[in-house]
């Protein structure tokens, strides 16, 4: 199932960067899935993906596909941004704890100018699909 | 192995001394860390000749100077048997020099070694040099695309401590009121004018829950520390300070644990700090005061729980209740700490063991703690996931 996918009319302030191993992840983001490597010899997930696995030190790596939805651990807005940062401020960002165990940290999509969310609200990871690519971010899960 | 002593001590008052680019006259960093040498080393009762290490602090990538330490040398007219290097590790930097400094001394290469290091930076924009300093503290392709800055991390340990603790953003604010009451007393503090609590609360968000008074400025320093074996200290006939002990640990993670843990726990202060105490066969307890690394409010408090001076989840309570004030139960950062004695990031740890030894040998004048003989200072790595601990000795 895909996550939600939100159109974002800018580029990236910050491209990541790429590299032949990192590439499915974020080809898999833009299809609207978040995936990272789990080991296939200790079976614990790395978060990001890894070609080692950083538990044993295995490369027998596998990508597996997350539920994206988790409980919020921390989350901050930034007033003062960096100069590349400068025209999205102020900048909620969080600490994500997801269902299976992996704390990660990303956008947090909420009004900046209204109090944050608690923490422990249960959240869920969506896509930013900006001109150049994807990024992602999470969000509360909105009520049923 | 020898004992390792601090025997003379040098600092240059923290504020803005870098020039703006194009200043028709420019003050040239290794101008003011040459006269910061002398100082430190007439301080110990030495000469030149006694000087055989030097273990910097590098320079900011906005120092026009490149390799400073063997540039330095030169500067200095200085042979030296022992190592001459410049040491980096982000806020630890200062804590690696003086370290690295006392493991030449501890090892018998060098009688007397200097851990020194000069600061500049505030030539830059805070907005610009956060373009650098956003990927010291994040991983560039899973973080920093989100935009999160060094304090941004301290941020969300704030509200999760409140969170977790039941604390509040007054009870932090607190230790940003208590900091720059110590810094009134301090000569080379930068900020020294007292504030309120209202007077913090007041200020602008910069990372919420914290507002401007309760992060870092950023500012420019040097110091200079000169230490050497305990038999050279004796033979000097002057108050010393004797590293009583040392420890270090580095948790294997940057910034957050991918394994979900109590991130407001410290892990690292708490283990290199047992690690210290255990090596100095003292406890938390015995400490007259501590000098603590602490960036942001936050930081001191949680710093401060894993180092022992307070009880877990109490840390800001105390600052409430004036504990961790001069005069109260166990001051903490009497320098006024880095909100308010300044932050010049690379040479902060070695403001911090200037203050001590200020205060180990009795020449802290307003802000003396009364008897003090021994105390705790800390250092950290990203978002105190790694941190290194000593425990000091007054010595006469």
């Amino acid at each position: 199932m895909s996550l939600p996918i939100l159109s974002i009319a800018r580029r990236r302030a910050f491209p990541p960067r790429t590299s032949r191993f990192t590439a499915p992840f974020w080809e898999s983001l833009a299809g609207g899935a978040l995936t990272t490597t789990a080991c296939a010899r200790c079976e614990k997930l790395t978060f990001p993906p890894k070609p080692i696995c950083p538990h044993c030190w295995s490369s027998d790596v596998r990508w597996i596909e997350l539920s994206a939805k988790g409980l919020l651990y921390a989350a901050t807005v930034i007033h003062a941004a960096p100069a590349i940062f400068s025209d999205e401020a102020p900048i909620p960002v969080c600490v994500v704890d997801l269902a299976e165990g992996l704390r990660i940290a990303t956008r947090l999509l909420v009004n900046p100018d209204a109090p944050l969310p608690a923490l422990d609200t249960p959240v869920e990871i969506v896509v930013l699909a900006y001109e150049d690519g994807p990024l992602f971010a999470a969000r509360p899960i909105p009520a049923a | 192995m020898a004992e390792v002593a601090i025997i003379g001590t040098a600092a240059l008052p923290v504020g803005k001394h870098q020039s703006p680019p194009g200043s028709d006259l420019q003050v040239l960093e290794h101008e003011v860390m040459a006269r910061l040498v002398t100082e430190a080393v007439t301080d110990a009762g030495l000469s030149k000749e006694d000087v055989e290490a030097l273990v910097f602090a590098q320079c900011r990538p906005y120092t026009l100077q490149k390799y400073f330490s063997t540039f330095m040398a030169h500067y200095l007219r200085l042979p030296c048997p022992g190592v001459v290097m410049e040491v980096l590790g982000n806020g630890m930097t200062g804590g690696y020099a003086f370290d690295r400094a006392a493991d030449e001394v501890r090892l018998g290469r060098a009688k007397v070694a200097l851990a020194l290091g000069i600061n500049f930076e505030t030539a830059i924009s805070a907005a610009e040099h956060a373009n650098s300093s956003m990927r010291a503290t994040g991983d560039v392709d899973f973080h920093t695309p989100f935009g999160f800055t060094p304090i941004s991390w301290y941020a969300m340990d704030a509200a999760r401590y409140i969170h977790d603790h039941g604390s509040s953003r007054e009870a932090l604010a607190a230790v940003a009121v208590k900091n720059r009451a110590h810094a009134a007393l301090n000569p080379i503090a930068q900020f020294r004018k007292p504030i309120t609590l209202a007077d913090v609360l007041g200020q602008p968000q910069i990372v919420s829950p914290l507002g401007l008074f309760e992060v870092p400025p950023r500012g420019d320093g040097a110091v200079c520390l000169v230490l050497a074996s305990e038999a050279v200290a004796k033979a000097t006939g002057r108050p010393y300070v004797l590293i009583r002990g040392r420890g270090y640990h580095h948790e294997g993670a940057h910034q957050i644990s991918e394994i979900p843990n109590d991130m407001t726990a410290f892990l690292a202060p708490q283990t290199a700090g047992a690690a210290a105490y255990a090596d100095a066969g003292v406890t938390a307890a015995d400490m007259d005061l501590a000098e603590i690394y602490a960036p942001c409010t936050i930081v001191e408090v949680l710093a401060s729980e894993a180092l022992g001076l307070a009880p877990r989840g109490r840390g800001a309570q105390a600052a409430v209740d004036g504990e961790t004030r001069l005069g109260g139960r166990i001051p903490i950062c009497t320098s006024g700490g880095l909100q308010s004695r300044g932050h010049p990031s690379y040479v902060t740890p070695l403001y911090s063991v200037f203050e001590l030894a200020e205060q180990l040998r009795g020449r802290a004048g307003d802000r003396q703690v009364a008897n003090a003989r021994l105390a705790v200072t800390s250092c950290e790595l990203g978002n105190y996931n790694a941190a290194l601990v000593h425990v000091l000795e007054a010595k006469s």
